[in-house]
Order: C-alpha cells, then sequence, then structure tokens
C-alpha cells in the first residue's frame, strides 16, 4: 500500500458535535443530565408537542461564543436558526432546529503540533448550534426511544478538509478536544458521546485539483479509532480507484471489533432536508458589549498555560507545549509538581517517561497507571537520593505495570540506595583487589581509569550505590 | 404537476407508503401548492422590506436554570406503546 500512499493524496475534513456544559437544554428548562432514568428530562417542548416553543438557552450561546473566540472564528452580529427536517424516531418534532445559512460564526483556526515536531495550522470553516436528538435503543421486538438527551445544546465545529493523513486529523480533534476543555465548554467525554467526531475522507491523485467521492464516517468514539478508520477508509478507497470501481456517496461506521468501516446508509444530500429559517425562533443577535463580557471571563486557553508554565516552571517553549497539549496533562503535570516540588524533573518525567509509555500502550493521560502524586512521590526519592535516577526507572516500569506505589515497589525489591559509607567501601576495596592491573595502571597516571572502577562497584551492588558517593570513595582509595 | 418520481422521493423522505391512486392525487394537490408558492413569486418585493420574522420578545433569552416538567405521564400518554419507561416503536433499520 506505501507505493499506493504515494500516488494519492488523502483530503479529510471533520466534523465535532459538543454538547455544551450548561445545566439545562437548549430550547427548553428540562436538565441536560447524562445517564438519568429513562424519559424524566422531558416536558413538550423537547418532546414536540403542538403548540410549544422554543426558547434559547442563554448559557450555551455563551459557551458556544468563547468556542468562536478560543478557535478565531469571526461572529456574526446577528444569525439564524433553521429546521432541518428528516424523519427518525428519536427525532420527535420531526426536524431538528440547526443552523444553516447564517451560523453564528465562521472562518476560524486551530494550530496543532506534529509528531515531527513541525506546526500545521488547519482552517475552521463555521460553528453552528443545534440540540441534540434522543436516543435509540434497538430490541429484538422494537426500537425503545429515550429522549432524555433531546434538545441537549450542540455545537457543531465544521473543519476546512485540510488534512491529509489520520495523524493530521487525530491531532485537529486532540487540539479542538483540548480547547474545549480548556474553556469548560464541553466535558470532552467520548464514551459517554459528549464529544463526537465524523470525518469526511475523499483520495485523489496528487496534483488533481478537484476532490474525489467523499465518503462520511459516523460517530467514532476515540482519537485512536478515527485515526485507524481515516487509514483504513483511505486504502480502501484507493483500492477501489485502482479497480475502477466508482466510490459512492455513503455514510460508513467503524467497526472497533473488526477494525474496517462498514456502511451505514448512502447518504441525503443537504437538498433533501429542505433547510428553511426557524419560525419560532427570532435572529440570534450578539453584541459587541455581550462579546467583550464574554471575553473577560474567558477561562485560560492553551496558548496562554503554555506562557504561563515557561514562567512559573521554567520550562522550555517546547516543553511547555507537550505539557500543555490537552488539560488533562497541564493538570496531571501540575499535580506532580505540587507533591514533588521539582519542575524540571517533573516535565522530564512527565514529557519523556511518561508519554512515551503511554503512548505504546495506547492509552491517554486520564487512563495513566501511575497517578500524578505517585510519580511526585517517586521523584521526592530520587531527590532525596532514596533512589538512584537509573533504579527508579526499574520503579517505574513497575509502577507503570501494577499502578502500585514507589515506596512499596522500592522496599518489597531491596532498592533503596547505598549510601552507608561503610557498605560502599567494602565494595571498593573487593573491586581493587580484583583489579589489580587496572590499578596499578590507574596509579601510573591512566586516570580515565576511574569511570571503570566507579562501574565495577556499581555492578558488585546491582546499580544500587549512591553514584556520587562511589565516585568520591573510589578516588579517595585510589589516591 | 409533479412527476410521479417526484411524489415518491418526498413519501420516501417522509417515511410514507403510498398507493398509485395516491401518488396521482399528490401529483396533483403538491403540484397546486407550487403553482401558489410561484404566484407569490409575482409580488414585488425589495430588500429590507420583507420581515421574515414575527418580532418576538427578540433579544429575551433563558436563564440556564433547570425547571423540571411536572406532567410526563401526559407526553408518555401519545406513545402508541410503552416499554418500561420508552417510547416502543416497530423496529427501524439502520441500512435502506
Amino acid at each position: 500500500m506505501s507505493d499506493l500512499r504515494e500516488k494519492y493524496e488523502a483530503v479529510i475534513g471533520l466534523e465535532v458535535h459538543a454538547q455544551l456544559l450548561t445545566k439545562s437544554k437548549m430550547f427548553c428548562a428540562c436538565a441536560n443530565q447524562y445517564g438519568a432514568e429513562i424519559n424524566t428530562n422531558i416536558c413538550p417542548v423537547c418532546t414536540g408537542q403542538p403548540g410549544a416553543l422554543p426558547t434559547v438557552n442563554q448559557r450555551a450561546v455563551e459557551l458556544g461564543i468563547r468556542a468562536a473566540i478560543a478557535l478565531d472564528c469571526q461572529i456574526r452580529s446577528e444569525s439564524i436558526f433553521a429546521r432541518k427536517n428528516y424523519f427518525y424516531p428519536d427525532l420527535p418534532k420531526g426536524y431538528q432546529i440547526s443552523q444553516y445559512e447564517k451560523p453564528y460564526c465562521e472562518h476560524g483556526k486551530i494550530t496543532v503540533r506534529l509528531k515531527s515536531g513541525e506546526e500545521k495550522t488547519f482552517g475552521i470553516t463555521r460553528i453552528h448550534f443545534e440540540e441534540d436528538a434522543g436516543k435509540n435503543v434497538h430490541a429484538s421486538h422494537g426500537t425503545v426511544v429515550n429522549l432524555n438527551r433531546a434538545g441537549v445544546p450542540l455545537i457543531e465545529i465544521v473543519s476546512e478538509p485540510d488534512m491529509r493523513n489520520s495523524h493530521e486529523a487525530g491531532q485537529y480533534l486532540r487540539a479542538l478536544h483540548s480547547i474545549l476543555r480548556y474553556g469548560d465548554i464541553c466535558d470532552g467525554n467520548m464514551e459517554q458521546g459528549n464529544f463526537r467526531c465524523d470525518a469526511n475522507i475523499s483520495v485523489r491523485k496528487r496534483g488533481e485539483t478537484k476532490f474525489g467521492t467523499k465518503v462520511e464516517l459516523k460517530n467514532i468514539n476515540s482519537f485512536r479509532f478515527v485515526e485507524k478508520a481515516i487509514d483504513y477508509e483511505i486504502d480502501r478507497q484507493i483500492d477501489m480507484v485502482e479497480k475502477n470501481e466508482p466510490i459512492r456517496q455513503q455514510t460508513r461506521t467503524w467497526n472497533s471489533a473488526k477494525n474496517i468501516t462498514e456502511l451505514m446508509r448512502e447518504k441525503e444530500s443537504a437538498h433533501d432536508y429542505r433547510y428553511f429559517p426557524e419560525p419560532d425562533l427570532s435572529p440570534l443577535v450578539i453584541s459587541s458589549a455581550w462579546l467583550e463580557d464574554i471575553k473577560k471571563v474567558m477561562p485560560e486557553m492553551p496558548v496562554q498555560v503554555r506562557e504561563r508554565f515557561q514562567k512559573e516552571y521554567g520550562l522550555s517553549d517546547y516543553d511547555a507545549g507537550v505539557l500543555t497539549a490537552s488539560k488533562d496533562l497541564a493538570l496531571y503535570y501540575q499535580e506532580a509538581v505540587k507533591v514533588s516540588n521539582n519542575s524540571k524533573a517533573s516535565a522530564n518525567w512527565v514529557a519523556n517517561e511518561l508519554l512515551g509509555r503511554l503512548n505504546a500502550a495506547g492509552k491517554e493521560i486520564d487512563q495513566s497507571p501511575v497517578k500524578s502524586d505517585q510519580l511526585g512521590d517517586l521523584i521526592i526519592r530520587i531527590d532525596k537520593s532514596e533512589i538512584s535516577g537509573k533504579i527508579a526507572k526499574t520503579v517505574f516500569e513497575e509502577m507503570f505495570a501494577t499502578g502500585r506505589n514507589p515506596g512499596d515497589i522500592i522496599k518489597e525489591k531491596g532498592l533503596v540506595q547505598i549510601s552507608d559509607t561503610g557498605a560502599i567501601e567494602a565494595a571498593i576495596d573487593k573491586v581493587i583487589a580484583a583489579n589489580p592491573t587496572q590499578v596499578a595502571d590507574y596509579k601510573a597516571g591512566k586516570v580515565k581509569l576511574l569511570a571503570f572502577f566507579v562501574g565495577q562497584v556499581m555492578k558488585e551492588t546491582k546499580g544500587q550505590a549512591n553514584p556520587g558517593m562511589v565516585n568520591e570513595l573510589v578516588k579517595k582509595k585510589l589516591d | 404537476m409533479l412527476t410521479k418520481e417526484e411524489v415518491l422521493k418526498i413519501a420516501r423522505l417522509a417515511r410514507l407508503e403510498l398507493t398509485d391512486d395516491e401518488v396521482s392525487f399528490y401529483q396533483n394537490r403538491l403540484g397546486r401548492v407550487l403553482d401558489y408558492m410561484t404566484e407569490l413569486k409575482g409580488i414585488e418585493t425589495r430588500e429590507g422590506t420583507g420581515v421574515r420574522h414575527v418580532p418576538l420578545d427578540s433579544e429575551k433569552f433563558r436563564n440556564d436554570e433547570v425547571v423540571t416538567f411536572p406532567d410526563k405521564e401526559a407526553l408518555l400518554q401519545n406513545a402508541p406503546a410503552l416499554e418500561e419507561g420508552g417510547f416502543l416503536l416497530p423496529a427501524i433499520m439502520e441500512t435502506e
């Protein structure tokens, strides 16, 4: 496939639906609450009773504006709600209130860091408000509809088709997720479906300017699955083009058990949704005074946290960038520093050891088996010379595998660093006795052999001797 | 008059099954609605004169506070059938 990948280029655009962190729904006062008892958060508005009228939740609009500000969008002073018509059991009104021709904001951008270290900026076409649908539970004898989620406020963030591979798409999603979390706009919980991603993918021969037919991948609930699904889809489409088979405009879904994409349905075109302006709602007016008020109380965004980390913790711009890639990671780091009181060492451990292992294990920071206070504890033990840096890596490995506390592991495996002069001297004496030639050479002026002796003593003590003390004591003995 | 295909397409979007008689009935009926809309196009409108929205209580938002609707039973009563508090409907197919 790699040769073919060279011949073709993938074009990827992403649509993200993010639930807003409000107490109540978008157009009615029912609770916006995950996991409530079936059909308890419902009322005439969100069940689509005749004559019920929607009212706009001010907080939802404020959170949407936060997202617009954080993503550098141009905000419309007057936007229009529209009805998107389709029939499905989880949509009791027969239409979803959304925004179409005039969304509340457009033309934004987001900058992400790629694994090459390079930074890349992707365009955001638009963000619009809409309401979530209810949930269908499929049973053998029918479909059971729960309308608790119907009317929960959403923003849909539509990117430009700027991504060219799964890694770029994954990094875009992570950066977007991070901004929404930092801004307290959306809780970002992907398992609960509070942050959902659809990907539009097409392929074309390199150099071609026209887009190929796009396939939409729906509702993928983890970053890694998005990346895998996109890779699979790119290969599938290239394969079809190579065989001269037509690519059909479809909606497909990711089957994470089989690692393939599967057909959901042929796509209805926008035309079939018969959008028209929502007659029950006035235009959404966002005044500049309101905008200024919202800007004043914006939570700290990733760029600002990155700057603060450089000032407060003395980190390099690069390290600060790595550690603020997500709110969870930044919080983890801050907590580790609070315990360890050593910002540089904490940065090294988190950015190198921990992230490296998480990556290899396919885990995100919130799934880390090593908790922040445990890592802080480990760093304290290095700083007080209880264990050496080298031993610490062994301890960390065990912590990552088992989730146990460093103190317990050190105790159980007898890894405490030897800082007892007598014990170290005994080991040195042993090494000196075993290597008379080297001792003679050293005394004759081959001082470089010092490293050899230190190494032998470390070996003798199974790496547990305090290296600084060994160095000092070896010199003392030999000179 | 709408074509038979147009009526069938609209029926499919509305998830309705029509008999042949109904199809020809709607070809005529929906056709008349469209004729009426064409007639409306003849009205002279200038930019700025059209009122798209009835000026409801504009700029009035709802505060983000939860108010529990007291009569959920009434809402559930309209369901064709209920199962453990959910609206029970005929099984829907994901693919068509």
